[in-house]
This record gives structure tokens, C-alpha cells and sequence, in this order.
């Protein structure tokens, strides 16, 4: 069954068609990621799913109800993570959640119960009392997911949650997502950083100038490069010459399989271990210092360089 | 019911606010108290300096003796150092009082000789423009102190020669010093004069307030910026709810310190607000619901509070001078006034002022209900504001 049905979705500002037809599913208890550049358009798809604003054309169905003729039916079903801290900051966390989780039409015992849980799932009790204000990135961003988790949604609706804070806050919602979604919480989560997508999400769409541009599993996307390998050689500025290791390096590979950027050769292949050897003495007897040599798995990354020339976070 | 939590959210936020709880609680403190210094000292000048002339618009209805010795020989020459004295028609004189081309006038009725002679009760018209009360003082004085002496002058009178008064027959009839020969009126008989102290404790009160209105809707357009309406509009809270919440408080905000400036002003410096404590208490909500629908109208169409910064200054600082706050409303020509009515501020003022000259609630009726309508209808358009925005164009 699906939880979410988006089909031919468009939004178009005046001039700018920030959404170009986009269309995915995600099943209920499946974690969805999307993963793009920043402004590829994820945050105006999330916004138009959650009924912030209606789309231009296309359909939104959220279990069976229409997004659009049904917002406030549909939005019973959705919890929202925006992308930046929407919260009372001289308010402290507890206030924070318990003011949410009113405006979700929790009262009683129940805000009470639900409160409580929530600091327990975003590792927050013992700071429970404390403005907001007081907190660390990590632990704001940790309010904010609470704040959206409190009524205790089948569908859940990350919108870059992990944006400007530290390892050790990142690694904690990292956890808290994967322990929902472990719960059965369906979740959609947008990102430009790919090892959280690919980390989180057992399906990925990618999203780029406004347009779904690949769908699928992991190994599936992974496919679509061919599952090669890259080398990365990084070079010292002062001997490297990219003309002449273009020339060294066509005597053993064609020119698709290796790019020259900055003072890093890298060169793609299904097994980097039997050329390795032969590309280090390429780019040396053109007089240039390698300082150091990287191995990459096809990931993400590459498959986004692959299908757009260009890195992620360009 | 979510506008309730709304509201009382907003009442902690600004509870917690310390730049916006010290313009809430201190500033109105600190006005009462530069009022004090300030027209406390103005108010001392009043009762002792030396009165400047004024002019004395007089309507003289009656054809007898006594009204000419009261303009003529009292007003004219006995007074002249003080009073100027001009003659008028009586819509002419109406008109003058109401321009504040003239600050007091005189109607002089067509008995006065007649029923002063005999005894019987007449009327002297007595028109006057607020903040004007010395001049009027005298003027009623005057009158008071001729009517008294009447008696004695009558007879001196009509022992020297004859005094024309269509009833030649009588001097004086039974019963003459029981009665008040003579009564005098004002526009509105009820009417009490208005001191610049009480003008400017209204004045400034409603300026403040209109302040504090400024100071909520920057916090409503704050949450817009920082993503949190965004988020309120996820959750089950409907517009019209959102609205509310925000107008609720927004209102228990600007009512607790209109109460403060009310009671502070009569407490510490004795400003009578009227002897209409429900006049008062009705108009300040109304005047409160106006304000308010007008601030979340503001709200619902400003997206940024740097944008609100200057058009909240700029607006504040306008009608806070349109509605008479900076200036009395009595320098503005009649239309200017009329066209204040339908700022909150000015509209406020100008029946705080009625209700100080002894106006009932009754009298304040239209104005409550202009009041009330207006707020509503601020806040009906900004509802509709707010639903058209979301199924337009917002990114």
C-alpha cells in the first residue's frame, strides 16, 4: 500500500518552473530519500506534499486523501521536520512541545505522555526545562524533530534536519530516524549530503533543476554507473601539468574513463587494483608529485556526477 | 480552541521579552510621569498667569436694556482689558465656536430682560471649545455675578429711568430672589471642560497603545520569517484560529496597559477620565478591537519585519499625529477631524475627550459600535488576506 502518491507534480513562479513533472511513490514503512543540490527544487516538492502551497498541476495523495482538495485531512497523517529551527526559542523544550503538540489537539494525560516520550526519543529529558535559546545546533535540531513527531504521524517528512551541526548531533538523529523508521514511521528525507541518504533511505530519488532524474535502490542507481570504482590521485600545485598527463594518460585510457580537476587526476574502472600501478606511473613521468592516492566505491556522488556532470555540492 | 493556547503563547513570549515588557509596563509609567513634570508644571502656569485678552462672540437675541448693559457697559468697557467683544448672527457664531475660530460665545436670549425683570428663569447660552476653560470660567463668572446684582440694579434702574422690557407694568413680581434669575448653559449642559492634562494622558494613551500594537505584529511577522507560522499552518490550526489567537493576544496585551495608564494617571495625577467608568472601560475595548484588527491586518499582509520596521514607524508616527496625539484636534479643520474618526487612535481620543466632558455611555454608543465594526472588519480582511495568499502565489 502506498503511503504517498505524487504524480506529474509542477510548480511554476511566475517564470521559474521550480518543479518540471515530478512523480514517485513510497510505501508505507519505507524510508524515501531525495537527494539533489541545493535549490534542485526538493524543498518546493516537500512544501506542495506537506500543502504549504498548491502545485500548478499534478496530484498528491497521501494514503488516499488528496493533498490538495483535503490539506487539513491530509495533514492529520503527515509530521513535518522544516528545514530551518522552527521553534519558541525563550521558550524551553517541554513549553515547545507541549504548545506543538496542542496545536496537533493533544491534551491531558496524553500531551503529557507524549511529551515525555518525545524528550526520551530526542535525548532530552534531563534538559527538558531549559529555554531553547540555551541549546546547541544539534540540540535545537532535535527539538524540531520532536516538535513534529509529538501526535505520533504514519508518514514523516524531514526537510534537510541535519543542516550546520556537529557529528555527534548529526549521529543522534541519524539514530532517532532510523529507530522510527524502525518502528513502522514512513519517512521521506530530503538532503544534499548523500551518506545520510544512502545511510537512512532504502530508496533514493534524485532531484536535480527540478526534475526527478533517476529512482531506486541503492545498488540499483549504483548500476547506472556501471559499478566503477574511482581513483583519486591529488597532485602538488607546483609540478602538475594537465596537459601532458592528458597525453601520458590516453596511451592506456580512453578519455571517458578519466577526468582532470584541480590538481586531482581521477580515473573511473571496475577494478582500480589491476590499473593502479600503470596510472601512478602515468602521471609521475610527467614530472608531477602525487601527495596522496584515494580509492572510492561507486556511490551517490558519482552517480549524480555521472548523470549531471557535476558534484552534489557544486 | 487552539486560539486560546495561541494567544496564551504569545502573552509568555512577551512576558519573557524584556525590550517588550519594559515598552509595556515601564514606558506608560515613565509617560505618567513626564505628563507630571511636564504639564504638571503647565497646569500651575494656567490657574496663575495673567489671563490674555480673548474674544467674546456674542448673539444678542433680546431687545432689552439689560443684555445691552451686560455687553455693552460689563463686557465691553468694565472688561476691556480682558474681553474683546464681536456681534454675530447665531449660526455665525455657531460656526465660529465649532471652527475654533472663537473659543467662547454667548447667546443672549430674546426674554432676558423681560424674564430677569420679572423673575422668572431665562437663558444665557454659554459656547465654548474644549481646553479653553479659564476663558469660559470668566465669561460664566460674569454672567453669574450680573444676574446677582440685577436685583439691586433693577430697582436703581427703574428709580433713574424706565427700563424697556415689554412689561412695563412690573419691576419685580412675588417671589423674585427665590429663583435663579438667571441660568446659563453651555453647548451641552452636562458638559465639563477638558484640561490639557486629561487631552494629553487620552492623547498619549492611545499613541502608546497604538505602540504596542506595532510591538505584537512584529512578533507575528517574525514567526513568518523564521519558518514557525509555516509550521503552525501544518498542524490542525485553521487561519481564521490562527487570526484569532493572534488578535486574543494582542488585545489582553493592549488592555492590560491601557489599564495601566488609566489607572496611573488618575491615581498619581488625579486625571479625571469622566464619571463614566463603564464609558471608559466599553470604549477601551473597542477601541482595543480596533487596533488590534488593524495590527493583524497589517500582519497578514507584511512578510518582513524590515519592511514593518519602517512602514510600522512611518504609520505609527502618522496616525498617531492625524489622530491628534501631537497636536490638539482642535488646529485641524472640521473634515480632518471627521476623516480621524476612522483611525482607531482617532476615534479613541476624540471619545475619551467626550466621556472626560461628561458624556454617557450612551452618547458614545456610535462610537463603540464604529469601533468595534471597524476592527472587525480589519480583521475579516486580513483573514481573507492570509486564505488568498496560500492559494496564490507563496514560495
Amino acid at each position: 500500500m502506498n503511503m504517498l502518491t505524487v504524480q506529474d507534480l509542477r510548480k511554476i513562479f511566475g517564470k521559474f518552473e521550480a518543479v518540471k513533472g515530478v512523480s514517485f511513490a513510497v510505501e508505507k514503512g519505507e524510508s524515501y530519500g531525495l537527494l539533489g543540490p541545493n535549490g534542485a527544487g526538493k524543498s518546493t516538492t516537500i512544501n506542495m506534499i506537506t500543502g504549504l502551497f498548491p502545485p500548478t498541476s499534478g496530484e498528491i495523495h497521501i494514503k488516499d486523501i488528496d493533498v490538495v482538495k483535503n490539506q487539513k485531512q491530509a495533514q492529520k497523517w503527515i509530521g513535518v521536520v522544516p528545514q530551518e529551527i522552527a521553534l519558541y526559542q525563550s521558550m524551553s523544550a517541554r513549553e515547545n512541545l507541549k504548545f506543538w503538540g496542542r496545536m496537533y489537539d493533544l491534551s491531558g494525560s496524553a500531551l503529557e505522555k507524549s511529551v515525555d516520550q518525545v524528550l526520551e526519543i530526542i535525548g532530552l529529558s534531563e534538559r527538558a526545562k531549559d529555554k531553547v535559546e540555551t541549546f546547541s545546533g544539534g540540540m535545537k535540531r532535535r527539538v524540531n524533530i520532536g516538535a513534529a513527531i509529538l501526535h505520533k504521524p504514519e508518514l514523516l517528512i524531514m526537510d534537510e534536519p541535519t543542516v550546520g551541526i556537529d557529528p555527534q548531533s548529526r549521529n543522534h538523529i541519524l539514530e532517532t530516524v532510523k529507530r522510527l523508521n524502525n518502528e513502522g514511521m514512513t519517512i521521506i528525507y530530503t538532503s544534499h549530503y548523500m551518506e545520510e541518504v544512502e545511510y537512512l533511505c532504502e530508496r533514493i530519488g534524485i532531484v536535480d533543476h527540478g526534475e526527478l532524474i533517476a529512482s531506486g535502490t541503492l545498488s540499483e542507481l549504483r548500476e547506472t554507473i556501471g559499478d566503477h570504482s574511482k581513483i583519486i590521485l591529488a597532485m602538488d600545485k607546483e609540478r602538475f601539468n594537465p596537459e601532458q598527463i592528458t597525453e601520458s594518460l590516453t596511451t592506456f585510457f580512453s578519455d571517458k574513463d578519466f577526468q582532470i580537476q584541480d590538481q586531482q587526476v581521477m580515473v573511473f574502472h571496475k577494478e582500480p587494483q589491476l590499473i593502479l600501478t600503470d596510472f601512478i606511473q602515468s602521471v609521475t613521468k610527467t614530472g608531477a608529485k602525487i601527495t596522496s592516492v584515494d580509492i572510492v566505491e561507486p556511490n551517490l556522488e558519482s552517480v549524480f556526477l555521472h548523470l549531471t556532470g557535476r558534484n552534489l555540492r557544486d | 480552541m487552539k486560539f486560546l493556547w495561541l494567544a496564551w503563547k504569545d502573552l509568555l513570549l512577551i512576558a519573557r521579552d524584556k525590550k517588550a515588557f519594559l515598552t509595556l509596563i515601564l514606558m506608560p509609567l515613565l509617560l505618567i510621569a513626564i505628563l507630571g513634570s511636564a504639564l504638571g508644571n503647565m497646569m500651575k502656569e494656567d490657574e496663575d498667569i495673567s489671563i490674555k485678552k480673548f474674544t467674546l462672540g456674542v448673539v444678542n437675541l433680546d431687545q432689552g436694556q439689560l443684555s445691552k448693559v451686560l455687553t455693552e457697559e460689563v463686557f465691553s468697557k468694565s472688561l476691556s482689558k480682558q474681553i474683546q467683544v464681536k456681534y454675530y448672527q447665531e449660526d455665525e457664531l455657531n460656526k465660529k465656536i465649532k471652527d475654533h475660530k472663537l473659543t467662547v460665545g454667548i447667546i443672549i436670549q430674546d426674554d432676558f430682560t423681560a424674564s430677569l425683570m420679572s423673575g422668572e428663569e431665562t437663558k444665557v447660552k454659554l459656547l465654548s471649545v474644549p481646553d479653553t476653560v479659564i476663558n469660559a470660567t470668566i465669561v460664566q463668572n460674569v454672567i453669574e455675578q450680573f444676574s446677582r446684582s440685577i436685583p439691586i440694579e433693577a430697582v436703581v434702574s427703574q428709580m433713574a429711568q424706565p427700563v424697556q422690557t415689554g412689561n412695563q407694568g412690573g419691576i419685580m413680581q412675588e417671589g423674585y430672589g427665590k429663583k435663579p434669575l438667571l441660568n446659563e448653559t453651555t453647548i451641552d449642559a452636562k458638559t465639563k471642560p477638558v484640561s490639557s492634562f486629561q487631552y494629553y494622558a487620552a492623547a498619549m494613551g492611545v499613541m502608546f497603545l497604538l505602540m504596542t500594537v506595532v510591538q505584537g505584529v512584529s512578533t507575528m511577522i517574525l514567526e513568518k520569517e523564521q519558518d514557525v507560522f509555516n509550521r503552525l499552518l501544518l498542524t490542525n490550526l485553521t487561519y481564521p484560529n490562527y487570526l484569532l489567537g493572534k488578535m486574543l493576544g494582542l488585545m489582553i496585551i493592549c488592555l492590560l496597559q491601557v489599564f495601566i495608564i488609566i489607572v496611573g494617571t488618575s491615581l498619581i495625577f488625579g486625571v479625571d477620565w469622566g464619571s463614566s467608568v463603564s464609558g471608559i472601560v466599553i470604549m477601551t475595548f473597542a477601541f482595543v478591537v480596533n487596533a488590534s484588527g488593524l495590527g493583524v491586518l497589517a500582519g497578514s499582509f507584511i512578510k518582513t519585519e524590515k519592511s514593518f520596521n519602517v512602514a510600522g514607524m512611518f504609520g505609527t508616527q502618522i496616525m498617531a499625529a492625524l489622530g491628534g496625539s501631537m497636536v490638539p484636534l482642535y488646529v485641524f479643520p472640521n473634515w480632518v477631524v471627521f476623516i480621524t474618526k476612522f483611525l482607531p487612535n482617532g476615534l479613541a481620543l476624540q471619545t475619551y475627550l467626550d466621556l472626560m466632558s461628561g458624556a454617557t455611555v450612551s452618547k458614545i454608543l456610535p462610537a463603540i459600535a464604529g469601533s468595534i465594526g471597524l476592527g472587525l472588519f480589519f480583521f475579516a480582511i486580513g483573514l481573507i488576506r492570509l486564505s488568498w495568499e496560500r492559494r496564490g502565489k507563496y514560495a
